[in-house]
């Protein structure tokens, strides 16, 4: 697996708060928290693109195969 | 056409020269005494990685020339006259938020796992060929447990070492703790921006005493960690999901000071 290095971590950190921090407008808002494609957002697993994961969770000890990782986000309509 | 949402600011707006994402015209949308930035957008139009961060240096642009309120990276509306409802239905509960973050921004710090650290909770396999795979099974399992305990409480132990010693009050902090295998303490602190330098300075002396951890600080970023509001009125906020939706462990709730 991808040691994380400080660089990592900024981006991540960043990229976590902007998909789970901020103001949620309710009521009239559509919220697509994790809905952008081509990246794969937040601080449980290493920065990867979708499609990464998807070719990982095919094979033993991809990004998507690691216990407690969620799912491949959907698509933002 | 939609409108992706940016940042909510008082009025009047700033004057923002500039663009929004991919280079279409920002938009304000005003609603009595407060408004929301945003940029038209097309729903068929993807969005992608570099979009998520050109919305960070948007919402960095605005809160550099007023109070601002980022708001979620995705959030769209479908008109202009939905946007001004939604701001409408929490007018009071925004206004409150941007008199709270006024004048601050924030700063993050994560700790690290170090490599040798044995902080991972990694369980070291029985090498007794003795032993029988279903005891084996169960004993590398109770190691597994153990270890991931010993490492949670660790990084418990780090948290708290770290906000003891924070010049902030602790209700302008914010932290999980393993928020994955390489990752001991996610915190956020919020700081008033002209002291933002100073402060990263002093919090980078703080990441960097431990031995078993490697301690970044980033920012400062606008005060994404400590926006949120109270829902009111009749509509029924979407549940967050994703760490948002973990209530913060082991640290007081952000709460206007």
């Amino acid at each position: 697996m991808k040691e994380l290095t400080p660089a990592d971590a900024s981006l991540l950190e960043l990229v976590d708060r902007l998909l789970h921090k901020g103001v949620v407008l309710a009521g009239h808002a559509t919220i697509s928290v994790a809905g952008v494609d081509l990246i794969y957002l937040g601080l449980n697993v290493v920065l990867a693109a979708v499609e990464t994961i998807e070719s990982g969770a095919q094979g033993p000890g991809g990004v998507a195969s690691r216990p407690g990782a969620p799912p491949p986000a959907p698509r933002l309509s | 056409m939609t409108l992706l949402a940016h940042a909510i600011t008082g009025e009047p707006p700033a004057s923002l020269d500039g663009e929004g994402l991919r280079g279409r015209p920002l938009r304000w949308s005003g609603t009595g005494d407060i408004g929301l930035w945003s940029t038209r957008w097309d729903p068929a139009d993807k969005l992608d990685r570099n979009d998520a961060l050109e919305h960070h240096r948007l919402v960095e642009r605005i809160c550099a020339a007023q109070p601002c309120l980022p708001v979620r990276f995705g959030t769209t509306f479908a008109t202009d006259e939905d946007a001004r409802a939604s701001l409408s239905t929490q007018a009071d509960e925004l206004h409150s938020a941007l008199d709270r973050v006024a004048g601050k921004s924030e700063l993050a710090v994560t700790l690290l796992w170090a490599k040798n650290s044995g902080g991972r909770g990694d369980a070291p396999r029985l090498a007794d060929p003795a032993i029988g795979p279903g005891r084996r099974f169960m004993e590398e399992r109770r190691a597994r447990y153990a270890a991931r305990e010993a490492r949670k409480a660790r990084a418990a132990e780090l948290a708290e070492c770290l906000v003891a010693e924070l010049p902030v009050e602790r209700a302008l902090v914010w932290h999980e703790i393993c928020t994955s295998d390489r990752v001991a303490v996610s915190l956020a602190v919020l700081i008033p921006s002209e002291r933002a330098a100073e402060r990263k300075a002093v919090l980078e002396r703080l990441a960097g005493r431990f031995n078993d951890v490697v301690g970044v600080v980033s920012g400062p970023w606008p005060p994404y960690s400590f926006v949120s509001i109270e829902q009111s009125g009749g509509s029924t906020p979407r549940p967050p999901t994703g760490s948002a939706a973990r209530p913060p462990k082991g640290s007081a709730p952000w709460s206007p000071s």
